[in-house]
């Protein structure tokens, strides 16, 4: 079943306000063109969750998109703390958001155990820390801490997640949503899999022929996917293995123009809302920052040994 | 072997005191910076069988080039495995593989405690943090957990303002009560003036060893509490001349570790 369509056709149709989101990435892969997709909708009232979220959440969260944020981490990497974030929680601006708190072991154990349909699972974290002392929109439910039934050690629930969307972006995936990917993981294929339903952005569409060449490299496969994007370029200014690097000047365009609300409203207009794609992005981030600033983030090649799946 | 060199900087000493905490066929858990550099002085001078991995899902990269984040690039190419967050914090470090870990926090108190949440009142920020990331599971289930804090009143304290990664949290037999593996948690702090070890007794961290150029009384005056002086305190070894030659001509000939003098590490 062909399910290619465009950025704005995926958004709109399968993301909508009051949803809850996976959004995946680790610097790695960050779905950047989803990520400015969802502020020119307008779409509100998320509640958005990764484990260590970096700019693209800092950005969604100054735009006025989220509600709700299960978090374990968020800053601008060498950049500093974010400054949408520290505005939200410190300053009320656009509103305070409402932050549940988790770590990067336990919050990824959480998408595994709703990937899995296990209700919970146990893990061996945050105990003794004042992560259990603080409780947001969970409540209760944050966690349970119980006597173990078998050796009666102190153990800690924490509650399976199932978002509703799981957005992420890939390197290859076909007309029919199996995606693949090669390098950092972060929380990407547990994240997508615990989703009721994936959009898929990729770099570049395959066959299925192509897919089947190496379906180890697969994380999620289509019957899970409602949605494939091809967006060249489309984790920028994180980075794809294999396609181009992280921009880090353009790292730093983002945090001196989040330092201030105003500046921070300038970017978005420039960035998000005057350009109604991911193409119109290329070409105004290669029509300011020069065709060599671009050509310089795009990655040699470097294949790997073929794999032989043949018996 | 151990000519001091007298030009090397504070942040290469606190490289090398980090890297004298890890053995030959340690798995170690490290951040970017001084985790890195630390680990690999390490490699390269006396645990060429340690291992590294980073908690995104990479087990022993071979990076071209300075790694800036976790997440890095550079970490890819050559891995002997990648992964992700489940595999390295889950099927390595909750299952009680890693040796050693490595932090660094914005606030850390005489029990190690780490902050890295919030400075004030929690619903109120004085001052919004990243949070976590990995490093509470770090510190909760690395064998030895190595802390890097600048050495003043306003980075150590008596307590913290929010335990984010329990080091002793309230003192003996705090870590036990709370189910935390046996035989994990702080080892030493690594301050831009001294080296502090933490008593098995009391759990506190007391100066083991004060760096050159930096006196007992001076760093007295900068640590909030009541810091206990080893008897057989000493000054700390500077970087040998096999370990100075490693750092510049190997690990960061462009230098990039001077960026912590200017933010603080002096």
């Amino acid at each position: 079943m062909n399910k290619v369509m465009t950025a704005r056709e995926a958004i709109s149709t399968h993301v909508k306000s009051g949803d809850f989101l996976f959004i995946g990435g680790y610097i790695c892969r960050s779905p950047f063109s989803a990520i400015h997709e969802i502020i020119r909708q307008g779409i509100n009232d998320l509640t958005i969750t990764r484990s260590n979220a970096a700019d693209d959440f800092d950005m969604l969260i100054g735009a006025g998109c989220v509600k709700r944020f299960i978090a374990t981490f968020l800053s601008l990497g060498v950049y500093g703390l974010g400054r949408c974030y520290r505005r939200s929680l410190e300053k009320g601006i656009p509103h305070k958001i409402e932050v549940e708190e988790y770590s990067n072991l336990s919050l990824p154990m959480m998408f595994l155990a709703g990937a899995m349909g296990m209700p919970f699972v146990p893990v061996k974290d945050m105990l003794g820390s004042d992560l259990l002392n603080v409780k947001s929109f969970m409540g209760e439910n944050k966690f349970k801490l119980i006597d173990s039934p078998f050796d009666g050690k102190p153990t800690l629930l924490v509650p399976a997640l199932n978002p509703d969307v799981g957005i992420i972006h890939v390197q290859q995936a076909d007309e029919s949503g199996n995606a693949q990917i090669w390098g950092i993981g972060g929380d990407c294929q547990y994240g997508a899999n615990a989703s009721k339903k994936v959009i898929v952005f990729c770099e570049r569409l395959v066959s299925r022929e192509t897919i089947g060449k190496d379906p180890s490299r697969t994380i999620v496969p289509a019957p899970k996917v409602v949605a494939v994007v091809e967006e060249p370029f489309g984790a920028h200014p994180g980075y794809t293995p294999g396609f181009y690097d992280t921009d880090f000047g353009f790292g730093y365009l983002y945090q001196q123009a989040s330092n201030t609300e105003a500046g921070f409203k300038d970017f978005l207009k420039e960035w998000v809302f005057d350009l109604e794609d991911r193409t119109a992005y290329t070409e105004h981030y290669i029509k300011k920052l020069g065709y060599q600033t671009f050509t310089k983030l795009q990655a040699e090649f470097d294949y790997g040994y073929p794999v032989s799946y043949a018996y | 072997m151990t000519t001091p060199g007298n030009d090397y900087i504070k942040p290469e000493l606190m490289a090398c005191c980090g890297s004298r905490e890890i053995e030959d066929n340690d798995l170690v858990i490290i951040g970017t910076g001084f985790p890195t550099m630390s680990a690999n002085i390490a490699k390269h001078i006396h645990a060429p069988n340690a291992t590294m991995m980073q908690e995104s899902g990479v087990i022993d990269a071979q990076p071209k080039r300075t790694a800036l984040s976790v997440g890095d690039p550079c970490l890819n190419p050559g891995a002997a495995m990648i992964g992700g967050l489940v595999e390295i914090m889950g099927m390595f470090l909750q299952a009680g593989w890693v040796d050693v870990g490595f932090l660094s926090g914005s606030q850390v108190d005489k029990y190690g405690n780490i902050n890295t949440t919030v400075i004030g009142d929690y619903d109120h920020p004085k001052s919004r943090l990243p949070g976590s990331g990995g490093a509470n599971p770090i510190g909760a289930m690395a064998k030895k957990t190595l802390i890097i804090a600048l050495h003043d009143k306003r980075r150590l304290a008596e307590k913290v303002d929010f335990i984010t990664t329990p080091g002793y949290i309230d003192g003996p037999g705090s870590r036990e009560k709370w189910g935390l593996p046996p035989n994990t948690g702080p080892q030493v702090l690594i301050t831009n003036k001294a080296v502090l070890r933490f008593d098995s007794d009391t759990c506190e961290a007391y100066l083991e060893s004060f760096h050159p150029g930096n006196s007992i009384e001076e760093i007295l005056d900068a640590t909030p509490w009541e810091l206990k002086v080893a008897d057989d305190v000493h000054e700390t070894e500077p970087p040998t001349s096999a370990e100075l030659k490693i750092i510049r001509e190997v690990l960061d000939p462009g230098r990039m570790i001077s960026i912590y003098e200017k933010k603080g590490y002096v």
